[in-house]
């Protein structure tokens, strides 16, 4: 990059009404339909009468459901760009969810339904009921076409295999492991292995493949799950996948890690191969008071421990909570990268990001959260120039 | 004795799950979801009818966390930030204790179904261990954990008394966090001792057949210490505990729940297998006089309910051919 603190985002943004309901093929209320046109006119979004005319349709065709899709992934796009980002995606606008998304486009897996995660909420958990095949690209077309769509640097972010089987029922490899392993521990770690490096093998390496031909220059690892398992084992298993998973590829990667427990994540970090950055939030364990002392930047105490672990690559320092409407001041985001700089002795090693994808924030929120987040990164550039 | 049970909270079945997530949406009313409750809980206690389980449970539906009855409504507990369930991808919320725990009103009964319950079989009640809940909690207030563990022992011993006058014959303290132990520390033998003392006081003169429920983790790690704890029963994980380590000790005066129903795999288990895993097992750990209950190792609510009864029912073959055999032998 040739400036320091390049902003960037994570992943995903929120789905606007008229994207959700118009994919359903659901009618929209005109306010529905007048709020897509207002914000196409905001972003600068040319020819919106065209996405009215399909947002207003009765009935809607496979190619109508389809161009909403893009219309929402054009609208993500001009939406990062107009908040002034430096590296971008199309705010995921074209997945389901980032674990189903995959699933569902990858052969050999099933779901079973949904179980709880907390209180009222769930998520819909698949098994793995034969060898995974990969069958189609799943990312490709997303990232072809916001290629086509933007002039910025694009990061394309990929939930990685790591969370995608921990998130899993494991049946097929269970009942293969049944007759090898004496024990029913030995037998299920056995086969969560197998399951793991067959799905990098069969379906992550070859959508990796198709993603550099087409020309993606950074991939960015989802992997929410990695310090689910702190066990060393579980942890060596993690490192070994996502080694496995960029091993020999000319392309970027980076990791994205949130809500998890960093003492155990910088352990490891540095055994981390071709991983040019550790995208991760802290912005949420953060107060927000101004100011660049210990006792005030608690948030970002933990980026100490990755440094005396030895962890020495880039970080996607997450400046913004994505779980609050909380617009952080510009100075608030400065405090934060000037801090962290601080600690890391080298500006250079620091992208500014959010703490993860904005998907739960109405737009209107994240859109004043990254404006101000690539103001505090301006500001931050000033103090130290 | 043979026996099998069910060891924790129920997955809610479909339809349940529809209207708690319409409920959260804010789509429809308070009634619609406790009627929706109401027939969802009839459904888990007829599965374990039908299965013929030896003790029932109401299956803790309404649970939002094994924590959370306590968390909301001991006094002097607030309900804290949202924190993992151990290894899973499932969350509980924190119970931040901010003054003396003290317990002013009836918790598992007011949030059990009891009307519910077939009142010709005996009852089953879960509650959190008392290692488990000090584990668990941000203590604002106490010294430190120990305190933490006894001042909630004693709490639940009068709530322990109250299930018994209802009518509950059989209380499971549900204790992962005391095998949990992902980094392999060492675990402190004056812990134990701690541990067994807290239980004492949760289970003075309960009138109740009680057990420690572990999971998540290698029960051969707490023994031979388990064996004094003052439960009747033990209960281990069998995806987690090294079998090896578990046969070199005898568990005399102690019945076994053996969890061998993976409650985190969806896989459907070889009842085969479990005969002969049950088998191998009694035939070093337990005397004859031990009674044996077949179990899932931990809540089944990680699964979808449709595979949860599969399981319920395995179970119930299982216990059933182990009791047929028990007989054939005399």
């Amino acid at each position: 990059m040739d400036k320091i603190f390049p902003t960037q985002e994570i992943g995903s943004l929120a789905k606007p009404a008229w994207r959700v309901k118009a994919y359903r093929g659901e009618p929209l209320s005109q306010e529905e339909i007048s709020e897509a046109i207002e914000w196409g006119r905001k972003l600068g979004v040319e020819d919106t009468e065209a996405l009215a005319k399909i947002l207003k349709k009765r009935e809607k065709t496979v190619e109508d459901r389809k161009a909403v899709l893009q219309w929402s992934a054009l609208y993500a796009i001009r939406l990062f760009e107009t908040a002034g980002l430096d590296i971008i995606f199309d705010g995921e606008q074209w997945r389901s969810e980032m674990y189903e998304h995959v699933i569902r486009n990858t052969e050999g897996f099933e779901f079973l339904g949904y179980v709880k995660s907390f209180d009222y909420r769930y998520f819909n958990k698949a098994a793995c009921i034969s060898k995974p095949k990969y069958v189609k690209p799943f990312y490709l077309d997303e990232f072809l076409f916001t290629k086509e769509n933007t002039r910025k640097i694009i990061k394309v972010p990929f939930t990685g295999p790591y969370t995608l089987v921990d998130w899993t029922f494991n049946e097929y490899y269970e009942k293969k492991a049944a007759s090898q392993a004496r024990d029913f521990k030995q037998r299920k770690a056995s086969a969560r292995r197998e399951f793991l490096f067959d799905l990098v093998k069969e379906v992550v390496r070859p959508e990796i493949a198709k993603l550099i031909e087409a020309g993606a220059t950074w991939i960015q690892i989802d992997e929410p799950a990695a310090t689910t398992n702190p066990s060393n084992e579980e942890m060596q298993l993690f490192v070994e996948a996502f080694n496995e998973t960029v091993r020999g590829f000319n392309c970027t990667f980076s990791l994205h890690n949130c809500y998890s427990n960093y003492e155990v994540l910088a352990k490891y970090a540095s055994q981390l191969r071709n991983c040019s950055q550790l995208a991760l939030e802290f912005a949420n364990r953060d107060s927000t008071q101004l100011g660049t002392d210990n006792k005030v930047r608690v948030g970002y105490r933990e980026l100490k421990i990755f440094e005396e672990q030895g962890y020495h690559g880039n970080y996607g320092l997450g400046v913004i909570d994505v779980h609050t409407d909380f617009i952080e001041p510009p100075e608030l985001v400065r405090d934060r990268i000037l801090y962290a700089a601080k600690i890391v002795g080298d500006p250079g090693r620091i992208f500014v990001s959010t703490d993860c994808g904005l998907r739960t924030r109405k737009w209107e929120v994240s859109f004043a959260k990254l404006k101000n987040m690539v103001l505090g990164a301006e500001l931050a550039r000033m103090t130290l120039q | 004795m043979i026996g099998c049970y069910v060891t924790g909270i129920l997955p809610r079945p479909k339809k349940l799950i529809e209207v708690t997530r319409a409920y959260d949406r804010k789509k429809v009313d308070k009634e619609t979801l406790e009627k929706a409750f109401q027939e969802a809980t009839k459904e888990v206690i007829e599965a374990q009818v039908q299965a013929e389980l030896s003790y029932i449970t109401d299956g803790m539906l309404k649970w939002q966390d094994l924590l959370r009855p306590f968390t909301e409504n001991l006094e002097g507990l607030a309900v804290g930030s949202l924190a993992r369930w151990f290894n899973n991808n499932a969350f509980y919320r924190k119970p931040v204790i901010l003054d003396t725990i003290r317990r002013t009103k009836n918790i598992v009964a007011s949030i059990t179904y009891i009307q519910f319950l077939p009142k010709d079989l005996p009852w089953k009640a879960i509650l959190p261990a008392p290692y488990t809940f000090a584990k668990l909690s941000e203590n604002k207030f106490y010294k430190n954990e120990r305190e933490v563990m006894f001042a909630y022992a004693e709490a639940i011993r009068e709530e322990i008394k109250n299930l018994a006058e209802i009518g509950f014959q059989y209380i499971q303290l549900s204790d992962p966090a005391l095998v949990y132990n992902p980094l392999k520390e060492k675990i402190p033998k004056d812990m134990l001792v701690d541990v067994k003392e807290a239980l004492r006081t949760a289970m003075k003169n309960a009138k109740v057949r009680s057990c420690l429920h572990t999971f998540f983790g290698d029960f051969s790690e707490i023994l031979p210490e388990a064996l004094d704890f003052p439960v009747n029963d033990l209960g281990i994980d069998m995806y987690e505990t090294n079998v090896d380590k578990l046969k070199e000790y005898t568990f005399d005066g102690k019945g076994v729940a053996l969890g061998l129903l993976d409650a985190r795999g969806s896989l459907i288990e070889d009842e085969d297998e479990l005969l002969r895993v049950v088998n191998e097992l009694t035939e070093t750990i337990s005397s004859k006089t031990c009674d044996i209950f077949v179990c899932p190792n931990c809540d089944l609510e990680f699964l979808p309910w449709e595979k949860a009864r599969e399981k319920i029912e395995v179970m119930s073959r299982v216990a059933k051919t182990l009791k047929a055999r028990m007989h054939a032998h005399g």
